[in-house]
């Protein structure tokens, strides 16, 4: 009876004891996994979010974060200069500004208001109703569908602030569909127009300025994404405007707010491993002093130190092996709950999650337990190791 | 039943010119105590040669027990030297005396120490597997090895639902399990009524009969009586010794 099967028995001795120790570890295992899931949870649910809108570069007028810079003068026209670039697919000028929507019988609701421009892919999926297509139309969120009680077909008055100035006169606007966008978050209210829709809205004086583009590369020829080839180019037409990949924009998310969820993640995991560590070395011990009678026995009987050593470690990697194997669905049950309560953040995008599945986290977790398991046995097996059987043999029968 | 129990018990009968299995010469034991220094075993010469059959009694704290072990090999003496085989086993490393102590040293406890998560027939295979043993071989010596102590019929039943001298029959079955050149007892009626202690001394007796040199620590002068030679301890030193 190899090392593993003797720890089996040795466990199923005590059943209580083993499943309380397992129990434990995968209790521990669960948040240990939650933990890796966090610290990088939002950076990859981003980076799957501006994937999924369909562009992969972001033009804007300096460093700062797109939408929080100033406006890029003429960015429409720009967003059709880079639009004719062979390197690229397709480009949208954005311009984000507030509005005040009002449907009679109703509350006046805060709202964006995002005018759009430039021909090509949407980021948003159009639910009920259509497109965009004559001046006056509008797209909305179901948020303000639900608020507003508007549908396709509907109109609605729009008090826009744009620039600051909160005077403007009122437009009547046409909802043309419900949409759904991916970077809205769970209460915000958003509706959409065309740029000439928005800068009519606006008082006209300031067409086709924009806060953003957005720039879809074209696939080279092998069909990978050909978003570096494409940055260059714009870089070389627009020489005064910034290209920030996806890559690079999830980058300064990841160094900027998003890094304290690693670091927060990287403090519990720490306090998680510790307790484990303690949990699985208190087990291990209790039983191991319980049984020193037993061990001086077998060493009696000829079973090197090596051989109960290696007893001692299975019986740790077992308890931290079912553990850890229950601690992954656990874990992800846990992952899904933590979320939903998460997200209630303000600002985030409701499509934006905090926990994503990642094989790198189930593998790091299995290193982790994998040490764990070998941290935790360090002191039993020091006891093992060093345990006199003269000494002990002749304290059992006095005892 | 002779075949099975000479192949049970131990390699074969005595025989004057066989080397000694165990020859110690001047050895000595002492405790290093808070209190200061302990000498449990004084200067003790003792040879064993095979099929030998000797109890070592005494008082309470006489050194019996430490004695035995350094006979065992799982204490080292402080002082003399302890040829097991011909080796001295102070040049041994820890790995190669507990390879001796497997293959060549059987042990029997005062408390069993039966493995309580095995059956009677797991416990009994454990050292032969330990050792390297087939498993077709283990099989068939584990079933003879229950055969020979009585208990051919308790070979699924754990410590727990077997009486204290099944147990103890148990262990002496484990003991020969590598069919070992010594086998060690150390009080091995003390936990057992008087009916149980005179079976389990007659299964011992015939251990030895069967050719395994075998050493006894008791207390019991009936369990000594049955030896072929007595010593006979005080304060760490031989008192005493008689040959039958």
């Amino acid at each position: 009876m190899n090392a593993i099967p003797f720890a089996w028995r040795s466990l199923r001795r005590q059943p209580a004891r083993a499943a309380l120790g397992i129990l434990g570890v995968a209790a521990v295992g669960a948040l240990l996994f939650d933990m890796l899931l966090l610290s990088n949870g939002l950076v990859l649910s981003m980076r799957d979010m501006l994937d999924r809108a369909g562009f992969d570069l972001r033009v804007t007028a300096t460093d700062a974060l797109p939408g929080q810079g100033p406006r890029l003068p003429k960015g429409l026209a720009t967003a059709q200069a880079i639009a004719a670039l062979p390197t690229v697919q397709a480009a949208m000028a954005l311009r984000f500004a507030d509005a005040t929507l009002e449907v009679p019988g109703r509350a006046p609701l805060e709202s964006g208001f995002q005018g759009v421009g430039g021909a090509g892919i949407r980021p948003w999926t159009v639910l009920r109703g259509r497109e965009l297509a004559t001046a006056g139309d509008v797209l909305i969120n179901e948020n303000v569908a639900r608020t507003l009680g508007v549908e396709p077909g509907a109109t609605l008055r729009l008090r826009p602030t744009c620039a600051g100035n909160d005077s403007l006169p009122a437009q009547t606007v046409t909802v043309a569909g419900v949409a759904k966008l991916p970077f809205d978050t769970l209460t915000a209210a958003t509706v959409i127009a065309s740029m000439e829709t928005m800068a009519t809205a606006c008082g006209g004086d300031d067409s086709g300025d924009a806060d953003l583009i957005m720039v879809g590369s074209r696939p080279d020829a092998e069909g990978n994404a050909g978003s570096d080839a494409a940055a260059r180019a714009i870089a070389a037409a627009v020489p005064e405007l910034k290209v920030l990949t996806n890559e690079e924009l999830v980058g300064r998310l990841e160094r900027g707010g998003f890094s304290y969820f690693r670091q927060i993640s990287t403090v519990l995991t720490t306090v998680t491993l510790s307790f484990a560590v303690l949990l699985i070395t208190v087990l291990l011990t209790v039983s191991v002093n319980q049984r020193l009678g037993d061990i001086a026995a077998l060493r009696a009987l000829g079973f090197s130190r090596g051989r109960v050593v290696s007893d001692v470690l299975s019986e740790s990697g077992l308890i931290v092996g079912i553990g850890g194997l229950l601690s992954l669905p656990l874990g992800w049950g846990l992952a899904q709950l933590l979320d939903v309560i998460l997200k209630r953040i303000p600002g985030l995008p409701a499509e934006a999650h905090f926990f994503v599945f990642a094989g790198e986290a189930v593998a790091l977790h299995i290193v982790l337990l994998a040490a764990t398991a070998v941290a935790a046995a360090l002191y039993p097996v020091w006891i093992v190791a060093r345990l006199p059987i003269a000494a002990t043999l002749r304290n059992e029968v006095v005892s | 039943m002779t075949t099975a129990t000479q192949s049970a018990g131990g390699p074969g009968t005595t025989t004057s010119a066989a080397p000694a299995v165990i020859e110690a010469t001047h050895i000595t034991r002492v405790f290093p105590m808070a209190s200061g220094q302990v000498t449990a075993v004084a200067d003790i010469s003792l040879t064993i040669a095979p099929g030998d059959h000797l109890a070592i009694r005494g008082p309470s704290g006489c050194g019996k027990s430490t004695l035995l072990h350094m006979l065992g090999c799982v204490d080292t003496a402080s002082s003399g030297t302890l040829l097991f085989n011909g080796r001295d086993v102070a040049t041994l490393s820890d790995r190669d005396r507990s390879l001796l102590r497997l293959t060549q040293i059987g042990f029997v406890f005062q408390r069993f120490f039966l493995l309580p998560m095995l059956t009677a027939w797991e416990n009994i295979e454990l050292p032969q597997a330990e050792s390297g043993v087939g498993k077709a071989e283990r099989r068939e010596r584990t079933r003879e090895l229950l055969d020979y102590v009585g208990l051919g019929k308790r070979a699924g039943h754990r410590p727990s639902e077997l009486s204290g001298g099944e147990m103890q029959r148990v262990a002496i079955a484990r003991a020969l399990a590598n069919r070992p050149r010594l086998l060690l007892a150390d009080e091995p009626t003390g936990e057992l009524d008087r009916t149980t202690g005179d079976q389990i001394a007659a299964l011992l007796d015939r251990v030895n009969a069967d050719g395994t040199a075998m050493v006894l620590v008791t207390h019991d002068p009936s369990l000594a009586d049955r030896c072929q030679r007595v010593l006979t301890m005080r304060d760490g030193r031989v008192e005493s010794e008689t040959t039958r």
